[in-house]
């Protein structure tokens, strides 16, 4: 897996404060995309060994209080990423059960494989679906368009 | 026949008995008579001059010395030209008053017109106060200050602040009105005696009319410290009036008690709504809107409560039908660990609206309790916008409403590094020298003050806003001393201090240039607030007033320094080539830096410049994510006592954009309809300890520089 960009303190993607992550690669292609430069899986930085230390050594960090972290991109849940992006998850909600990871993908929670859905088991916040230029709205927080939905996990399962 | 130009230009011809008077003149100040040489010498001027149809003025007087200085009376050469030049001086001066006065007439003097963005220069009232200040700034400067200070002052060694107001009117700065003492004694005010209220409603109705009485008596800002725990009392008579009433109609008690409580709840609503309408609309004698700050939040009773929300619901709701930000009163929101800071205090409700206050208005700013306590010795809200009193006792009581700040002068530590070129021996030697006349110059405003009798202002010294009630032909100084009010020494640049003196080549692949990447070099900039610190510290010890440092804002000052050096040692990188000088110890406003580091960077100074001081934050649109901002509040809880959230708060009343305006060369944009008429938007940002509105009334030109570079934190 590459990645574009790692912000180990973030306000602005997912409630509280965040360590983020833009992943490489995905095919949905929308129109109008924010991040259109991290499409190509190719894209960025081959993401190592020693990031992911770095991203769970800054979750930890006694200084400055993270609530979580935070998977954009690109898509996380595209194909290629799901081997690094499962493991990342995986070990995250073992060092820190209490911190919740939110992510944004373009399938939709009802679409998704199982690979994706081994995946997504571990996330407490999914912005889900494609962006739709028509459906463009400026006015709700953490999302791009009308047809996305904010998905939180409730007594195991995820709901808008 | 010979025409002489004079320095206005005009004409007019050769008269040998005006030469022969002014040598006279010069003679008998020397003490010296000779008719004889002065006749003879009045006529080798004549005689130099006869065959030229003009000589210039200055030509002719050269002339004059030249023959005095060759003369054996040399003390008569040295008093012509001692006359001479004090004519000089006084014509010159006479000039720039005029000019000064042109200025406001014809609206082009920038620097009067923008030095202050909460004065609209454009209206008639606030253009009389820029004529007084005008006049009264030049007076002192003539006849009020010593001849050293106001060198240093038009040299810009040092500034000595609001002198469009004191020395000449003797004014204090900036205070904490004693608003409980006037409610609960009563007082009179113009032809009215004012009592006890019987309402929230009349509280802030009278708190209204003290603030704008108070504001038009002193030149800074004025402060209510705690108004919940000042008003509650207040809200708990309407209460008791709404349950009697609820008791008569209702006659259930319970019922009653709902009713009542219903009824208290809108009328504080309503009360805090007509005061924030009510000081928004004020203008003061000083031509402005009171410069007012409103502090809150440690009480827990009901009625505190209510008055703590009641505030913050009004400041969220925002004024007029575009529910516009107001820029004033500044609030100041206490947290306090065990009221109000964590999940389980009782006041947590009031914190978490706090949040959404700033995130939506910028204001309030945070007093952290316990940190304030440990760094100035108690607890208080800042008078004006960040100037802190230490503690100060009265029959073993702490007290702190009623008490003032006698005003500031600040010192350009920039121009001191400059002028050393590296050598902070140098610096140091300097230093001392600049301190000096300082002290000088804050001691002719304690002395202006000397003689000074309570009549000069009722609502301040006869009627309890300063906390006593003297009679009409007291001495004022007495309430002054042993620390009861502050005067503080002022400082700014620390960032291009530390540039000026240790280099700053940024490009250098070897870190620690820059002052927030270099160890040695923030021990440095601690080492010269520390020096500044002693100082005050030893002068109170010697006089016992309360000398104390002060981190100050510099709205205009940040400007005029960095001018007037600019002018002195060209464009220096780092120093002076942005135009502004960063406030006080503040991180410069263009490295990118978190919150976090911003504020582990910044808490090394308070406790050194305990007289004054805030920290900022720049933050992204923060309304949907006020934990994030919280996370950041609590971080701040135990290192810095006062900090302040800047966050794009902008509105266009076109399109509806709420977030950040574009500056550009033309004004504010609109980022999504690109709308640049400034009557329909809605712009705020920090000026200084304020906030200010620079769609409709222009920054100094060096702050909105400072104000365009700032870059956000997160």
């Amino acid at each position: 897996m590459n990645y574009h960009q790692y912000y180990p303190v973030d306000v602005v993607n997912g409630e509280g404060t965040r360590c983020v992550l833009f992943v490489s690669g995905c095919e949905h292609k929308c129109v109008g995309c924010h991040n259109a430069s991290t499409i190509k899986p190719d894209s960025g930085h081959p993401y190592t060994e020693e990031l992911e230390q770095q991203i769970l050594r800054d979750l930890g960090d006694t200084r400055i209080y993270r609530d979580g972290l935070s998977l954009s991109g690109g898509d996380p849940l595209y194909p290629g990423n799901l081997n690094d992006i499962g493991r990342l998850v995986r070990r995250v909600k073992e060092c820190y059960p209490d911190k919740n990871i939110w992510m944004w993908t373009g399938y939709t929670l009802e679409n998704l494989t199982d690979a994706q859905r081994d995946v997504v088991r571990y996330v407490d916040v999914l912005v889900d679906g494609p962006y739709i230029q028509a459906e463009r709205d400026m006015t709700q927080p953490w999302m791009g368009s009308r047809n996305q939905r904010i998905l939180r996990r409730s007594s195991g399962d995820l709901f808008e | 026949m010979t025409d002489i130009i004079k320095r206005d230009g005009s004409c007019q011809s050769f008269d040998i008995h005006r030469i022969i008077k002014a040598v006279t003149c010069a003679m008998n100040d020397a003490g010296l008579r000779d008719d004889d040489f002065v006749g003879t010498l009045a006529e080798v001027v004549r005689h130099t001059f006869a065959g030229k149809a003009t000589v210039d003025i200055y030509d002719l007087q050269a002339k004059v010395e030249n023959l005095l200085m060759r003369s054996r009376y040399k003390n008569a050469a040295r008093c012509y030209i001692e006359f001479r030049r004090t004519r000089d001086i006084e014509r010159d001066s006479r000039n720039s008053l005029n000019r000064e006065i042109l200025g406001i007439i014809n609206q082009d003097n920038e620097q009067i017109l923008n030095e202050n963005a909460n004065k609209d220069s454009k209206i008639i009232p606030t253009q009389r106060d820029l004529l007084a200040g005008v006049v009264a700034r030049h007076y002192a400067r003539q006849h009020i200050l010593p001849s050293h200070v106001r060198e240093a002052h038009d040299r810009g060694d040092i500034h000595y602040h609001d002198l469009d107001y004191a020395p000449f009117f003797p004014m204090f700065n900036c205070m904490l009105i004693d608003v409980e003492g006037m409610l609960l004694n009563g007082f009179k005010m113009g032809n009215a005696e004012i009592e006890t209220p019987k309402s929230i409603l009349t509280a802030t109705a009278i708190t209204a009319q003290i603030i704008a009485q108070v504001s038009s008596h002193i030149y800074g800002g004025t402060s209510i410290n705690e108004i919940d725990r000042i008003h509650g009392p207040y809200v708990g008579k309407t209460f008791d009036k709404h349950l009697a009433e609820g008791l008569r109609w209702i006659g259930d008690e319970e019922k009653a008690k709902a009713y009542a409580m219903e009824r208290t709840e809108k009328d504080c609503f309503d009360a805090y709504q007509a005061l924030e309408y009510e000081i928004n609309t004020l203008h003061t004698a000083n031509g402005q809107t009171p410069f007012v700050t409103f502090g809150f939040g440690l009480g827990t009773s009901w009625e505190e409560r209510l008055v703590q929300t009641s505030i913050l619901k009004n400041r969220i709701r925002g004024l007029g039908k575009n529910r516009k930000t107001p820029v004033f009163p500044k609030l100041v929101f206490a947290i306090r660990k065990g009221v109000n800071f964590s999940k389980d205090d009782p006041n947590y409700d009031v914190k978490q609206l706090a949040l959404e206050c700033a995130s939506k208005r910028m204001y309030p700013d945070i007093l952290n309790y316990d940190k304030l306590v440990e760094v100035t010795g108690s607890f208080k809200t800042p008078m004006g916008c960040r100037s802190f009193l230490g503690p100060y006792e009265e029959n073993g009581k702490l007290i702190h409403d009623g008490r003032n700040n006698l005003g500031v002068i600040s010192l350009n530590l920039p121009r001191i590094a400059l002028e050393s070129n590296g050598d902070e021996q140098y610096f140091y030697k300097l230093l001392e020298q600049r301190l000096s006349v300082a002290k000088d110059a804050l001691m002719s405003r304690i002395h202006r003050l000397d003689n000074v009798r309570a009549s000069v202002a009722p609502i301040l010294y006869t009627e309890g806003a300063c906390g006593v009630r003297l009679k009409p032909n007291d001495k004022v100084s007495e309430i002054f001393k042993n620390g009861r009010a502050s005067i503080s020494l002022g400082y700014i640049g620390i960032h291009e201090t530390i540039n000026a003196l240790y280099g700053c080549d940024y490009s250098s692949d070897t870190e620690g240039q820059h002052i927030y990447d270099s160890e040695k070099l923030r021990q440095k900039g601690i080492a010269l607030v520390e020096r500044l610190r002693d100082a005050v510290e030893q002068w109170k010890r010697e006089t016992g007033y309360g000398f104390s440092l002060y981190s100050t804002p510099s709205e205009s000052l940040c400007d005029r320094f960095c001018r007037l050096d600019e002018k002195e040692f060209g464009i220096v990188p780092g120093v002076t080539d942005k135009g502004y000088y960063t406030n006080s110890f503040h991180l410069d406003v263009e490295k990118k830096v978190t919150p976090y580091d911003k504020v582990d960077f910044e808490m090394d100074y308070p406790p050194r410049a305990t007289g004054g001081f805030i920290c900022y934050g720049e933050f992204p649109n923060m309304q949907h994510n006020l934990k994030a901002l919280e996370n950041v509040w609590d971080y701040t809880y135990d290192k810095v006592p006062y900090y302040g959230t800047n966050t794009p708060i902008d509105s266009c009343y076109k399109c509806g954009y709420e977030g950040e305006f574009a500056a550009t060369a033309r004004g504010f944009e609109c980022p999504s309809c690109q709308n640049r008429d400034s009557t329909k938007m809605s712009v705020t940002r920090r000026v200084c300890g304020y906030l200010g509105q620079p769609n409709s009334r222009p920054f100094i030109k060096g702050k909105q520089e400072e104000v365009t570079r700032r870059v956000k934190h997160l």
